[in-house]
């Protein structure tokens, strides 16, 4: 045994935070807020830095392993076209303006779920998307679950045909909001794949250069906005939901 | 390579990066070239299996592509950088597998990172700045290290360390707490 260092300085909050971020030990509210910092703070994005480095040895000094040379041609093929960086993105920090609007989350009530007006699905069609185009990319879907109410929304994506659907059967609108879908990059940042349209299958055209964002884990957010969806001058609305894709 | 080579090697990547950040795509073979081998391991010793780790690989640089102007090059190393992206990618996939499960993919993936001290022949193959976090992690109280360790080789959460260790989240996350103290302590005054 070796012996513990006696008595260790304290680190501030934010060293903390972004050591917990590099060591993906944060979920939830912690890592949006975390991932919200690393984008707006250069003092925390530094302090991220800072961490890699020092954990990155561990991984540096593993052996090396070549990959088949079929790695680089699909990377070449998904970077060909259609992959300019431009498409709009809304940061997640918007979301996050607002410690209410989180907190709104959290406190999400079977009331405040009847005023969405999403009525529970009674079977999501997710299994006659077919067919499956390459074994290298299988379908995904999501249930989101609305807040503590037994209310879903199912989603399906099939690669390849650069679609989703989204079953909202049962859904009826409030006349007041409407809810846009979001899709949460591996940056952290929302890309909208369109607004529900309350009561029935709808199928979302993906943008080429998302196509790539969309795999088992992927996080997708449903917002609370005014009818049509978000206005482009005004922050993104309420998370009244959240879900990730899974393999099926 | 020699020390000279590395920093050519280094600084020739940052200029790849640089160039990809403004969009020049054709920056992405060489760095692909100059990395993908390593990054590959990283992604292999991760995930266990081939197939995951080529895919994981390719979201490796993918990321790449459309957010290297994320890379601030006033950093040490770009290939630390690159080294971090692909463990989260890979730690994406162990979880977007459910294959996270402290004790088990982790402590395997770790298995090459000794507990204490590094023998005295270990240590002279490795750099300063590798010795310094191997050295230290071999500091921390064994709880301590265990967890950062599951952490960062094996995705395991918090919430995933509370239930493997059966402790309250609050002791989890003080331990880690304790532990980073003391780790960044021991690092800097290395």
């Amino acid at each position: 045994m070796t012996d513990p260092i006696a008595s260790p300085t304290e680190l501030s909050d934010q060293e903390t935070l972004a050591a917990e971020l590099v060591l993906g030990l944060l979920g939830g509210e912690d890592l949006l807020r975390a991932r919200g910092m690393l984008a707006r703070d250069p003092a925390f994005s530094a302090d991220v830095a800072r961490w890699e480095d020092y954990f990155a040895p561990l991984l540096e000094q593993w052996e090396d392993h070549a990959p088949p040379p079929a790695v680089w041609k699909r990377i070449e093929a998904a970077t060909a076209s259609g992959s300019d960086n431009t498409a709009p993105v809304v940061d997640l920090d918007s979301l996050r303006k607002s410690r209410d609007r989180w907190r709104f989350i959290g406190g999400f009530s079977v009331a405040a779920a009847a005023a969405l007006a999403l009525v529970l699905l009674t079977g999501p069609a997710i299994q006659q998307a077919a067919p499956v185009p390459t074994a290298d990319a299988p379908l995904l879907a999501a249930n989101i679950p609305i807040g503590e109410t037994p209310l879903r929304l199912a989603l399906t994506y099939v690669p390849g045909r650069e679609e989703l659907s989204v079953s909202s059967a049962g859904l009826t609108p409030d006349g007041v909001h409407d809810h846009e879908l979001w899709l949460v990059d591996r940056q952290g940042d929302l890309h909208s794949l369109g607004v529900i349209v309350p009561g029935g299958e709808a199928r979302f055209a993906v943008a080429a250069d998302l196509a790539s964002e969309f795999g088992a884990g992927t996080r997708l957010v449903l917002t609370r906005e005014p009818l049509g969806g978000k206005p482009a001058d005004a922050a993104a609305g309420p998370v009244v939901a959240e879900g990730v894709f899974q393999v099926i | 390579m020699n020390d000279d080579d590395a920093t050519l090697a280094r600084e020739a990547l940052r200029a790849d990066i640089a160039r990809l950040a403004k969009g020049d795509r054709a920056a992405l073979e060489p760095i692909y070239r100059a990395t993908s081998a390593k990054l590959f391991g990283i992604c292999f010793r991760i995930l266990g299996d081939d197939r995951e780790a080529e895919d994981a690989l390719q979201d490796v640089y993918i990321d790449l592509w459309k957010r290297a102007d994320r890379y601030d090059p006033s950093r040490a190393s770009p290939i630390s950088w690159l080294a971090c992206m692909a463990r989260n990618r890979a730690v994406d996939r162990l979880r977007a597998g459910g294959k996270v499960r402290a004790g088990a993919v982790a402590e395997d993936a770790a298995s090459d990172v000794p507990d204490g001290e590094l023998p005295a022949d270990a240590k002279l193959e490795l750099d300063e700045r590798d010795a310094g976090i191997h050295h230290c992690l071999g500091k921390l109280e064994k709880r301590q290290r265990g967890a950062i360790r599951r952490a960062f080789f094996g995705g395991a959460t918090y919430v995933q360390l509370a239930e493997d260790d059966d402790v309250p989240l609050s002791t989890v996350k003080s331990r880690v707490h304790r532990g980073l103290a003391a780790l960044k302590k021991c690092i800097e005054r290395l």
